[in-house]
């Protein structure tokens, strides 16, 4: 069975999509722990194949036994089964919380919600685990249309802003797709690998800069990096609770992930960072993302939306360690996946059970919450320092990893968006903290408040993952010193 | 320079048509027009891949004498490359698919704001804040 | 507005036609894509697949996984339709 298992991580969540609909016409109350099994099994086998790469190195998976230029194949290294991991325990932690929300939010409509939601899962895990890369254009827009629809049957404004991210995801795969289709014609190989050989001979063609210059630009919408960025925050805000806290978190870290692949893997680094200067323009964009993103975020009064910005910064974070280029950086870059991943996935945790409990987004909606849930307002503490960069947490460690690489580039800048941005995090903190834990000392809500100070928690299904989450917070900022050097050390390239 | 354009001549147009999509998505105020360009959009990248394919002197890639036992030598040369034939089928499903969400997105868009033009749906959103 | 997508689309052409440049003829028997991998569904197609159309055995047998994640495409997009478009049933 073990030989299998970097398949079976994908198929498990695909063939138990294609069960749910079928059970949800017979019994509605079945697709919960059916859906939850399946990804419980995902997730023990992407556990299963991250030791097996762990044990014994990288695992090459021939589908249908044709061998990797002719045929598709599967490459998990350690960079892949981290994130495996990494993407399918989070949706499985998600899945668990969205009981009651789906319940709440969209009513007889569980059973397609929960198909899309294991056909979203599957379309992460498939952009991560293959070596190819039109099978990659595949699950991406599996990943994307499930996506679109889920997000869709939010409230308010929900279907507009999703249209415009439809448009903006479609430009983002047919630039993928262009990118791939110019690489193969002057290779003729799908093969990440096969490329990764053929191409440093052709470093001098137009025609591979040009794909180079269309896949960033496709992948760089599909994470929302700053300039493309416009399309998530609407999308995200108006979400069902649990959509959100699935796509936000692993949509743009998968795109990530992506970008990774691509410059490293397929392209070499000496291509993509020295003879073009693709770290120097990811670097300014990482900075003003950075900037951007908080200083957005400051200006909000709705918790969902100040979050999206949060994200927004959160990925130049990413970007810009890529873009420095140095082992230190890349580093910092790859464990900001996990723990931003975390993260995020907490924020939007909250803000779901803000919205079960208290019946909205808005920031002043959550006055006295520290009364009336002590154990989300805790989890949300947690995000908050991690965010800020506090050291037990785990927000603090990638950012030590992050400015350490930036020391080593000289790139001074990104060292002070970083820095100013955990200022500026502090502050969005603390005012959160001040309203939901002081409340606002005005006379006409003494009333009312009174009411108010009764604990009023969220049910045990929300908590459950939210502790998980905001426990897993703090354990990776604890060993993350075990995590780079037994995962994300033998991740980074070794040329680099 | 006669040849080179001549040449190259399906490049050449698969590239304005996909202006003109990618134009049409970013400019046009229907939601309707948006998708008719994003539509022109994904089928100037299959006229891309197809012309990839495309060898002089060289048929369709189904097997001729297939049924003689393989007498006949079969060379590359006189098939042409079927492999962006079977990713371009894979994306038009892709297409068709993308498609039809964006149909139903939009048949949700009317049902809850009553209009497809982009200004005026701006306009009741701002007007319901 | 306008003026700015007429900028976006031109500076993408510009770095179309940049790359197209380099591009080998349309139609040329030589080019890397045709040499690479395809010879080898050509010639062998036959032998390994027992197929006389070659991109139906390249689709569902040496690329079938793909064409599972086209089905899974179309599947969840009618998923999508009827999660976007069923109305809730009132009591």
């Amino acid at each position: 069975m073990t030989d299998q298992a970097p398949i079976l991580v994908i198929l498990f969540p695909l063939m138990f999509a294609f069960v749910t609909p079928l059970l949800g016409w017979w019994k509605k109350d079945l697709c919960y722990p059916w859906v939850l099994c399946g990804l419980s099994l995902s997730t023990i086998f992407s556990i299963i194949t991250l030791k097996e790469v762990l044990n014994t190195g990288v695992i090459h998976y021939h589908l249908g036994g044709w061998d990797p230029p002719w045929g598709i194949e599967y490459v998990i290294d350690h960079l892949n089964s981290f994130i495996l991991v990494l993407v399918a325990s989070i949706s499985l932690l998600v899945a668990i919380y969205s009981k009651r929300l789906v319940k709440e939010e969209n009513p007889e409509k569980e059973a397609y919600f929960y198909t899309l939601f294991l056909l979203q899962v599957t379309g992460f895990l498939g952009i991560v685990a293959t070596g190819d890369l039109f099978n990659l254009y595949v699950f991406l827009e599996i990943a994307s249309l499930a996506g679109y629809a889920l997000i869709a049957i939010g409230e308010g404004q929900a279907p507009f802003a999703t249209f415009r991210y439809l448009v903006m995801g479609t430009i983002g795969a047919c630039f993928y797709l262009l990118g791939v289709g110019y690489l193969y014609m002057v290779t003729g190989s799908l093969n990440m690998a096969d490329l990764s050989q053929i191409l440093p001979n052709l470093y001098h063609s137009k025609v591979v800069m040009v794909a180079l210059i269309f896949f960033l630009v496709g992948v760089a919408i599909k994470m929302a990096l700053f300039p493309l960025h416009a399309w998530l925050p609407d999308a995200y805000t108006y979400a069902p609770s649990a959509t959100s806290a699935l796509v936000a978190p692993l949509m743009t870290k998968v795109s990530v992930y992506v970008m990774i692949r691509i410059i490293y893997t397929v392209f070499k680094p000496y291509y993509s960072i020295e003879i073009l200067p693709v770290n120097l323009i990811l670097g300014w964009l990482a900075v003003i993302a950075i900037l951007y993103g908080v200083i957005m975020a400051l200006r909000q009064v709705d918790i969902k939306r100040m979050f999206c910005y949060i994200l927004i910064a959160e990925i130049g974070y990413m970007v810009g360690g890529v873009g420095l280029a140095n082992r230190l950086g890349l580093t910092g870059a790859i464990l900001h996946i996990m723990n931003d991943a975390l993260m995020i996935t907490c924020l939007f945790l909250v803000a779901g059970a803000v919205v079960y409990k208290l019946g909205g987004h808005n920031i002043n909606q959550l006055r006295d919450a520290f009364k009336k849930m002590p154990f989300s307002m805790a989890a949300f503490a947690v995000v908050g320092l991690s965010l800020i960069g506090v050291p037990p947490t785990c927000g603090f460690f990638s950012k030590w990893y992050l400015i350490l690489g930036a020391i080593e580039a000289e790139n001074w800048i990104f060292i002070v968006a970083l820095l100013l941005s955990s200022a500026i995090n502090a502050i969005l903190f603390f005012k959160i903290v001040e309203i939901a834990y002081y409340g606002e000392a005005s006379h006409d809500h003494n009333e009312d408040s009174n009411g108010g100070n009764t604990i009023d928690e969220a049910p045990v299904s929300i908590l459950i993952p939210l502790g998980v989450v905001a426990l897993a917070i703090i354990l990776a900022g604890i060993f993350s010193g075990k995590i780079v050097s037994g995962i994300i050390q033998f991740a980074v390239p070794p040329n680099l | 320079m006669f040849d080179f354009i001549v040449g190259k001549y399906n490049y050449w147009i698969y590239i304005i048509l996909m202006m003109i999509g990618f134009y049409a998505m970013m400019s046009k105020r229907n939601l309707i027009k948006k998708i008719i360009g994003m539509n022109i959009f994904q089928t100037a990248i299959i006229i891309f891949f197809i012309s990839i394919a495309a060898k002089r002197g060289a048929t369709l890639p189904i097997l001729e004498h297939a049924h003689d036992g393989g007498e006949h030598a079969i060379e590359a040369i006189s098939y042409i490359n079927p492999l962006p034939h079977v990713l371009m089928l894979t994306a038009i499903v892709v297409m068709v698919a993308t498609l039809g969400v964006a149909l139903a997105i939009v048949l949700l868009i009317y049902k809850k704001h009553g209009t497809l033009e982009e200004d005026e749906i701006l306009k009741k959103i701002e007007f319901q804040e | 507005m306008r003026i700015l997508s007429l900028i976006i689309v031109i500076l993408t052409a510009a770095v179309l036609i940049y790359g197209t440049l380099d591009m080998p003829d349309c139609a040329n028997p030589d080019t890397p894509a045709s040499q690479h991998v395809s010879p080898r569904y050509v010639t062998r197609a036959m032998e390994e697949t027992a197929t006389h159309n070659i991109v139906t055995s390249v689709l569902g047998d040496y690329r079938g996984y793909d064409t599972l994640g086209e089905t899974t495409v179309i599947f969840s997009a009618g998923m999508a339709c009827i999660l976007i478009l069923r109305k809730r049933r009132r009591q």
